[in-house]
Order: structure tokens, then sequence, then C-alpha cells
């Protein structure tokens, strides 16, 4: 577990203890105003993904926001937890296969709206039967995949021929269709917005069939901006919009990055190199270096760049003429990818105006199963 | 954070997934290669808990032997959870250089011996002052960059000038020198017998220049597993810092006298198409940097073609031999790193869960 030096409450966010995960609240609130405003002006609600913070005193700000409704997790433990934090309505984005595990789905029914996604009849009557059992009733949405690697089934004809096998089951109820890979950023805003209008387009053909998809999700935050004007979709699946990372920094430019590490420089051993008590474990860059949007004492974060990252350790090149470093400085480092760097910490300080104000808990950092 | 507590006795057939794996037979084949090694060298092994974050891990290669009876830990925060493990002897081959970082590494030093590595004067008056203030005595130890451009001296003179200094300062207590060094890729064996020594060489100058002005040098720490049989046979050195060996990865496969004793274990969550597997072990999990990729144990021919955050796609090469709800063994690419990412290690012996053990230093980066 994470043993940070706990700083006062009112303390400047530069003298936290580091490596520490540092949240800028009014940036925070500036993007959950922005995202949701965004999508209620489209009548489109924003369900939100957890798996991208971890923390539920974040995902209650979110949930607090208006045309929100519900969280999206990745996994059965993920689900217990936000449920133990009062979460009422949840959606496990992978298919849940293992009898023991779809037992805890069912019990977890008991207690909030529990959605799944599926991806196979076969899965959906294991799950029916399970429900039957346990006397829950549990909410199944048909999952289209449609890339490579993706599960899922194809939009069309066998999302269709899903959502029936789904719909004839007695312990399901068929809540529509999630299509979470909409919105991966590898791929091109055409390739996205086809994603996304296959799925809507699926509903229609659903409708057509005399069957109501209740939501029609696509997943990934970029949708925010792409699933305006696609008519039928009624819900994005979104996460990293909130505390944003350097990956989402071209889908979502109008979003402020309001989630940055904290990093001390423990060495300048030669001219121009200065090494950070900072690396990969810390910022859990499994998508690529981090960015560095500050540091103190007047040093220009322009003039410093990331040269390499090991498991401990950052280093970072610097222009010796122009950034006046020492040791014992510090430096604000954006992390590539939200959701990896937070799931390696316990604590996300909460700071506004420069100072913290809170300590939350990723308690469901390390939720796997 | 995760609690896991499967039943001792399990069948790792029936463990919920994703969870990680310790082998205990290959940890004990490695500690005990680690024991015999060293049983009758001056040179210890003083392995590297970074990549283990377990006291209880430490204290089974210490009572197996072959160690100085310590470890390394990399941060000041994963020290403390050895000290509160009962492990007695430290060293942070790292600066510590923040002011209240600083007093939390003199009052560790009240209750356990520990060393740190410096490269800068100022940092060396900064833990004396320190250190007088709280009344402990910290061990330190020159930093020497061999050839990672990473911290440490980069002038042989540059160590003897801090040695000086060391020296003469209260409060701390001038130990010795300590230094890393890596290898890309797969060396082989004779590459790793010529580059070790010539990368810790530079290290044993700035030792002999140390001496050769009176001041006693009675720590050489240097090396990591891939020199762990090439520092026993460099006079001079007094102990390694090895991590990886423990658990192994499969980017150290090449270490062939030790067993991957760490792996993920995962389940088949869909089958969308033929020879296509998803599982529910992402990078999340893993710990993917720069987008390393597992390798599937024990399956020829299946391979990961993607990771994602909380999945991964296997393909096969021929028919998939996993079908929905079947369990696959992954092996990580870089294994300190995925500890990093786990609260449990589920020790088990052949098919059979006999230990579960908690990994109380996982997210102690301070």
């Amino acid at each position: 577990m994470e043993r940070p030096i706990f700083k006062p409450i009112g303390s400047l966010a530069e003298d936290l203890d580091t490596p520490a995960l540092v949240v800028d609240l009014d940036a925070l609130e500036a993007n959950i105003e922005a995202a949701h405003g965004r999508l209620r002006g489209a009548g489109v609600h924003l369900r939100v993904n957890v798996e991208r913070h971890r923390c539920p005193a974040i995902a209650h700000k979110q949930l607090a926001a208006a045309g929100a409704r519900g969280v999206c997790v990745s996994g059965v433990s993920e689900a217990e937890l936000f449920a133990q934090h009062g979460v009422a309505d949840i959606l496990v984005a992978s298919p849940v296969v293992t009898a023991p595990k779809i037992r805890r789905l069912c019990a977890l029914a008991n207690r909030a709206a529990v959605g799944v996604v599926v991806d196979s009849a076969d899965n959906a009557r294991r799950l029916s039967d399970a429900a039957q059992s346990a006397g829950v009733a549990l909410n199944a949405a048909a999952l289209i995949g449609g890339g490579e690697d993706s599960g899922g089934v194809q939009a069309g004809q066998p999302a269709v021929d899903l959502a029936k096998a789904i719909r004839g089951l007695d312990g399901l109820r068929f809540a529509g269709l999630a299509r979470m890979d909409a919105g991966d950023l590898s791929l091109s805003d055409d390739e996205s917005r086809r994603r996304i209008q296959e799925t809507a387009d699926t509903a229609a053909a659903l409708a057509s069939a005399g069957i109501d998809a209740q939501s029609v999700s696509v997943g990934g935050s970029r949708c925010i901006e792409l699933a305006d004007g696609i008519s039928g979709v009624t819900e994005v699946v979104a996460g990293s919009y909130a505390l944003m990372d350097g990956r989402h920094s071209d889908a979502l430019p109008n979003l402020r990055h309001a989630a940055r590490v904290l990093a001390t420089v423990t060495s300048l051993p030669e001219p121009g190199v200065a090494i950070l008590d900072t690396g990969r474990k810390a910022m859990g860059d499994d998508s690529g270096f981090p960015a560095i949007s500050g540091a103190s004492g007047g040093a220009d974060a322009d003039t410093l760049q990331v040269a390499s990252m090991s498991a401990e350790h950052g280093k970072l090149q610097w222009d010796a003429a122009a950034a006046p470093l020492r040791i014992g400085g510090k430096i604000w480092l954006t992390p590539a990818d939200i959701g990896a760097c937070a799931n390696v910490y316990d604590y996300i300080h909460a700071v506004r105006g420069g100072r913290l104000e809170a300590a939350f808990d990723v308690s469901a950092r390390g939720l796997y199963r | 954070m995760d609690n896991y507590r499967p039943l001792i006795g399990s069948s790792v057939s029936d463990l919920d997934t994703p969870c990680l794996l310790i082998d205990l037979d290959a940890l004990e084949h490695n500690y005990g290669v680690i024991a015999d090694t060293y049983r009758d060298t001056d040179v210890k092994m003083r392995t590297h808990i970074k990549n283990l974050k377990s006291p209880l891990l430490a204290h089974m290669q210490i009572r197996a032997g072959g160690t100085v009876g310590g470890v390394c830990a990399a941060k000041v925060s994963e020290a403390e959870v050895m000290a509160d493990g009962g492990i007695d002897d430290i060293l942070i081959p790292n600066q510590v250089v923040a002011e209240d970082k600083i007093e939390r590494l003199c009052a560790l030093a009240r209750r356990a011996k520990v060393m740190v590595a410096a490269d800068n004067a100022d940092n060396l008056r900064a833990l004396s002052d320190a250190a007088r203030a709280s009344g402990a005595s910290v061990g330190v130890v020159i930093e020497v960059d061999t050839q990672m451009q990473r911290a440490g001296i980069r002038a042989v003179e540059q160590g003897v000038a801090l040695a000086k200094i060391a020296d003469s300062l209260d409060g701390i207590d001038f130990k010795g020198v300590m230094s890393h060094q890596t290898l890309p890729g797969h060396p082989d064996r004779e590459t790793r017998f010529i580059e070790g020594p010539r990368f810790i060489r530079k290290t044993l100058d700035v030792k002999d220049a140390i001496e050769a002005e009176g001041i006693a040098v009675e720590v050489v720490s240097a090396g990591e597993s891939w020199t762990y049989d090439v520092c026993a046979t460099i006079p001079g050195v007094t102990e390694v810092e090895g991590g990886t060996y423990a658990l192994m990865s499969h980017a150290y496969a090449y270490m062939e006298d030790f067993r991957i004793a760490a792996k993920i274990l995962g389940t088949v969550i869909s089958a969308p198409r033929p020879g296509v597997a998803i599982g529910d072990t992402g990078s999340r999990c893993l710990g993917s940097p720069s987008g390393v990729m597992p390798m599937v144990d024990g399956l020829p021919g299946v391979s990961p073609s993607s990771l994602h955050p909380t999945h991964i796609a296997l393909r096969s090469d021929g028919d998939m031999p996993l079908s929905v709800g079947d369990k696959y063994m992954l092996i990580s690419g870089q294994q300190d790193i995925m500890v990093n990412r786990w609260d449990q290690y589920i020790a088990v012996r052949g098919d059979v869960v006999e230990a579960v053990w908690d990994i109380p230093a996982r997210g102690c980066h301070n």
C-alpha cells in the first residue's frame, strides 16, 4: 500500500510528498460540466466509466452532474466495491462467464440495479439460470464488437439474434445494446462514427422487429464529441474525460488536464540531465511517457523533456542555460493514460487553487476480479 | 485494494481470476541457486525487494542463505515496510533529497541499519544535519554511474571528493560505493562475463581511489540478476543487488539458471471468432511499459495479439485450444512492474494453493 507522508489540509500542492497523484478540483469540475453539458444538449446520458480512476469520491461528483446515469465497471469485484460505496446502477462491461463470478453478480443484484454485457447465447443462458436460482433479474446488454481482437457479436443481424435470445430468457431483462470499442483512440474519427452509426442502426433494426432497446450505449470518452448528431444513441460510456490524460488531448481539446503526478528532482548528475524519483511504477505508463506540464522555482517546463523512464526513475533532458533546476525541485507530469496511472495509487490528493483540500481513496485500485 | 483469500488446498483450476501466482518449487529453486552460488564467496546477495515488495520473500532468501542478511529497497517507504517486517539491514540505492523524507529516513535508521546512496555534496550535508538532529547514524554509499547515464557520479575524482566529505561529516557513516548496470536484449553467457566486469570496473576504480586517500571502503554494491554469477568472479565486489532472479520474467529468460516463478492466471471470457480468445487479464494487472507483451505459458502456438486495459486477445497458429471459461497462464515481460499492481500472491505447489501472501510494499513509490 502507498505510504506517503500526509500533509495537512491547506498545504501547498508542491509540498506534497512525491510521487503523488494530484487532482485539481476546479479542472475536474469544469471537465464534468463541459462533458455532461455537451451530452445533455444532445439528449444523451453519460454512464461513468469508473475504471478510469477507481475512486468513489470522484465517481460521486460525476454522478451528481445532470445527465449522468450510473457507472460502468470492468469486472465483478469493482462492481461490488462501487455498490458498497452507494452506487445504485452498475453495468459490468466485460462478459462474466465463470459460475462463482456469476453467483456474485446475482448476489449483487439484490443491492443494486446490475447489468452485464453478453456476447453469446450460451453465456446468456447461464446467466439466466443463475439469476433464476438466486431469485433476481439481471439486466443484460448485447455486446457489439467488430475489431479483430474485440469480444462481442457483429452489429446487425447477429446482434438482433442475440437480443432475441436474451429476451427469451426468464432470468434476464434485455437492457439494450453496448458497443464499448466505438471510441477506441486507435480509430479514425470516421471509423469511430461508423461504429456508433452501426450501433444505432442495429437498434433501429431491433425496433422494426418490435424490440425496444432501452439503452444504446457507445463507449470511449471521444464519443462525447462524436455521438452528437447520431440519433438513436441513448448513452455514452466515458471515464477519462473527467481527469484527462495525454492520450485524450487531441480527441477532447476543450477539457483540462485535471490529474497530474508531482515528482521530485533527486539528482543532477551532469549538465542537461535531471533524474526524478518517479518512474514507470509510479506513472503506470503502459501507454507511453508522461508529458511535463510544470516545474517549481520558476523553471520553464517548455525547456524540459522526458528522455527516458525506468522502473523507479524518470530522466529529463533540460536546457541548462534556460531552466534553473535544483535538486529537490518539483516537476509536474501529465500521465499518458489516467486509467493506468490511478491504478497504481491508493490516494488521490485533491487540490483547489494550488492547496490541498482532501485526500481521496482509490478504493477500487487493484480490483481485477 | 484486493483481498483475495482462496482456501488453502484449493486447486489452481478453481481460482478466481485474474490472480498472481507464485510457483513455490520454482521460487525455492531460484533461492537455492543464490544460496549455492554465494555459500563460500566473499560477495553475497542483497536481494532487491522492489521486485518482490514482501518482507516474507526477503526472509525466505535470507534463511535459504547466500545473502548479506539484508535487502535493497528502492524508496524510503518500501524500506519502512521491510523494517516493519523484521528486516534490519537495508540499502536504499537511490538519492533521498526532500527534507521531510530525510527525516523519515533518519527515523528508520534508529530502528534498522540503513544505508542510502548519494551523488551530491549538498545532499551529504543535508543527510548529516538531519541525522545529527535526530540522533541517528545513516550509512552512505557513493553512487557511481558506470554506463546507464542515470544518477551517480561520472568521474572517479568526483567519487573521491564525495567520500572525503562523507567521511568528515558527523551523523553519516561512509560505507562505500554502489552502481547499477543493464544489458539490452538477450545476451549470452560470454557477453555477460565480458560486459559485466567492464561496467563494474569503474566502481572498483572509485573504491581504489578512495582507499588511496586512506578512507576505508567496506561496501562495494554492484550488479543485478544478470551479473549474479559474474560478480562472484570479481574480487572487491562485496554484494550484488539482484531482484528479478527470484520470480523472473520472459525478458530475463536468457538467465537459464533461474525458473519462471511468477505467473498471471486468467480466464477466457469470449471466443468471438475462430482462432481468437479474449481473456480477462489486461495491461492493468500485467504492467506493460512501452507496450511490452506477456507470453502465454505452456500453450505452443498461442500468443497475445493485443493488450487492452482490462482484457487480452490471444490468437492461435492452428486450432485455438482455449474455449470460454478455460484458464491460461501468462508470463510477464517486466516482473517488478507487474508485482506493483497486486495486493496478494497466491503461492502454489503444483496445482494446489499452499499459501496466500500479502504484498505490503505494493505502491510504496514514496
